[in-house]
């Protein structure tokens, strides 16, 4: 498998089959006298504006903690992903993750509360 | 049977939702200052488009992905955040001019102020995609929108000069004023090759299940559907030719559109432009509007679909809630809806390489398309299309300048 064509940005799917997000980054462990292991991928915000630039990844996080929000992506153990053709398969209950806070805060704040949601 | 009707719908759903506030407007434009010369450029953009919009269905059917799913991960996030950016605002601007455009209709209708139609335009827009589903936004209101076939009906009654509407069909240079020629040329391409259309095409075949088995059905459509909208474009703009221009009309407002039908229909024609005006740029909104979503949502990987309950999927329904309050605010601000039309179209021929570019690899790595990839045709089309958007990029601000006003 080659990691960047294979995994990276590629649409992530919680066991239900629903969607939760995309792989924005690749964490791999450097141990001593052995080979990279892969152990994480990371889902956020912060994640992805590292990609863009370090700086824009830094601001973004200092933003976040100013409005008292968590900052660090949210990880998903290596073993717990099926790579697929279009999608990666976490055994994880997405509802469950932060991946899906944005989602359900949105949910419960502001579209469940307009008739007909 | 069955085909045959998803055919007729898909070209009636193609035909009804192609026309817009940019190509009545630069194609009145065209008409009005240059007669006839200008066809063969809606022409050419209708070629363009037809190849375009075809790859993007054969593109959604075979892999069962939308483009922006699949840029994402060809591409990269880097090349996705720039794409979203300059497509973003350009989308932004495009929806404004449509806004713009419904308001303007009602003002036609009403006398009422445009701006003061905005915050109601808006919440329709909102409404109906709030509570309706894909099949209606995207079959409902094309279907309504073939109204628009009244100028071509009005185009045939004027009798134009069928040999030079031929000729106008062959690409020629200008006889005067170059510099406004060739701007209002970069504004057609600009409101036919429309990156809204081919990605909403995209999501939509997502959106209707679309297999492999209708490849043959979204080349059907792509064609006819492209072709006869083109027809619409060009109609408008023999309109111009023979009834604005002999009276030196030269479309500065919209409140002169009017004059493109009441000579043909007499007071019904009134009635018609302000039906066209309306119904076509209120579809055009709606589409942009979730082609935004659509892109936020494939782009970051989260759930979206026109079908499901907006509860379901609240960053999907935030994301065209963000988008419609966002487009309707220049209109508010009583930003001339002409010129945001004229500003929007440059804007887009200027932007085309982003989006189009991705296409040439795209629709040739086999483990997206595998059997379905593009001939030889197909990619010749692509590259010469990529090679006019960057022609289109570089002189697209140039010509704003020296041939905008």
């Amino acid at each position: 498998m080659e990691l960047v064509r294979d995994c990276l940005d590629k649409q992530v799917d919680d066991r239900t089959k629903r969607r939760m997000g995309r792989v924005d980054g690749i964490i791999l462990v450097l141990e001593q006298d052995r080979a990279p292991r892969v152990a994480y991928i990371e889902m956020g915000v912060t994640t992805l504006m590292n990609r863009l630039s370090v700086r824009a990844g830094r601001t973004v996080a200092r933003w976040m903690r100013r409005w008292g929000i968590s900052p660090d992506p949210f990880r998903i153990p290596w073993g717990k992903l099926k790579i697929g053709l279009n999608t990666v398969l976490a055994d994880v209950e997405a509802d469950k993750t932060p991946a899906l806070e944005w989602e359900l805060w949105l949910r419960k704040k502001v579209i469940g509360r307009i008739p007909g949601a | 049977m069955k085909k045959l009707l998803e055919i007729a719908l898909g070209i009636v759903t193609s035909v009804g939702g192609f026309l817009e506030i940019g190509s009545i407007a630069t194609a009145a434009q065209a008409g009005a200052e240059f007669s006839l010369e200008l066809i063969w450029v809606i022409v050419l953009g209708g070629i363009c488009i037809i190849f375009l919009v075809e790859q993007a269905g054969r593109f959604a059917a075979v892999s069962g992905r939308t483009l922006p799913d699949a840029i994402r991960e060809r591409f990269g996030f880097n090349y996705f955040a720039f794409m979203y950016a300059v497509l973003g605002l350009v989308s932004l601007l495009v929806l404004s001019a449509e806004i713009g455009g419904v308001c303007v209709s009602l003002e036609l209708a009403t006398g009422i102020g445009f701006h003061w139609w905005s915050i109601p335009v808006a919440f329709v827009i909102w409404l109906v995609i709030w509570k309706g589903t894909f099949g209606v936004i995207e079959k409902g209101v094309s279907v309504l929108g073939l109204v628009t076939l009244c100028f071509v009906v009005g185009a045939y009654l004027v009798h134009p000069p069928w040999s030079q509407v031929l000729h106008g069909a062959v690409p020629s240079l200008p006889h005067h004023n170059s510099a406004r020629y060739w701007f209002i040329a970069v504004s057609i391409l600009g409101a036919t090759i429309s990156p809204y259309l081919f990605f909403f095409y995209s999501a939509g075949a997502i959106e209707d299940e679309w297999k492999e088995t209708h490849v043959g059905i979204n080349r059907v459509i792509a064609t006819a559907g492209m072709s006869f909208g083109s027809l619409i474009s060009i109609a408008v703009l023999i309109l111009a030719a023979m009834l604005l221009l002999p009276r030196g009309i030269k479309v500065e407002h919209y409140s002169e559109l009017p004059a493109l039908l009441v000579p043909v229909f007499g007071a019904k024609g009134f009635w018609l432009l302000v039906a066209s005006l309306g119904i076509s740029c209120l579809g055009a909104a709606m589409e942009i509007t979730l082609q935004m979503a659509y892109l936020t949502a494939q782009g970051f990987g989260w759930n979206w679909s026109e079908n499901q309950r907006p509860l379901d999927e609240a960053r999907f329904s935030f994301a065209y809630t963000a988008t419609i309050i966002l487009g309707m605010l220049p209109v508010i601000f009583g930003l001339d809806p002409l010129t945001m039309t004229v500003f929007s179209m440059a804007a887009t021929a200027a932007t085309l390489p982003v989006s189009i570019v991705p296409f040439l690899f795209l629709m040739n790595d086999y483990s997206y398309v595998r059997i379905y990839s593009n001939g030889w045709l197909s990619n010749a089309v692509v590259i010469s299309i990529i090679g006019l958007a960057f022609v289109l990029a570089v002189v697209t601000i140039p010509l704003q300048i020296f041939g905008g006003g």
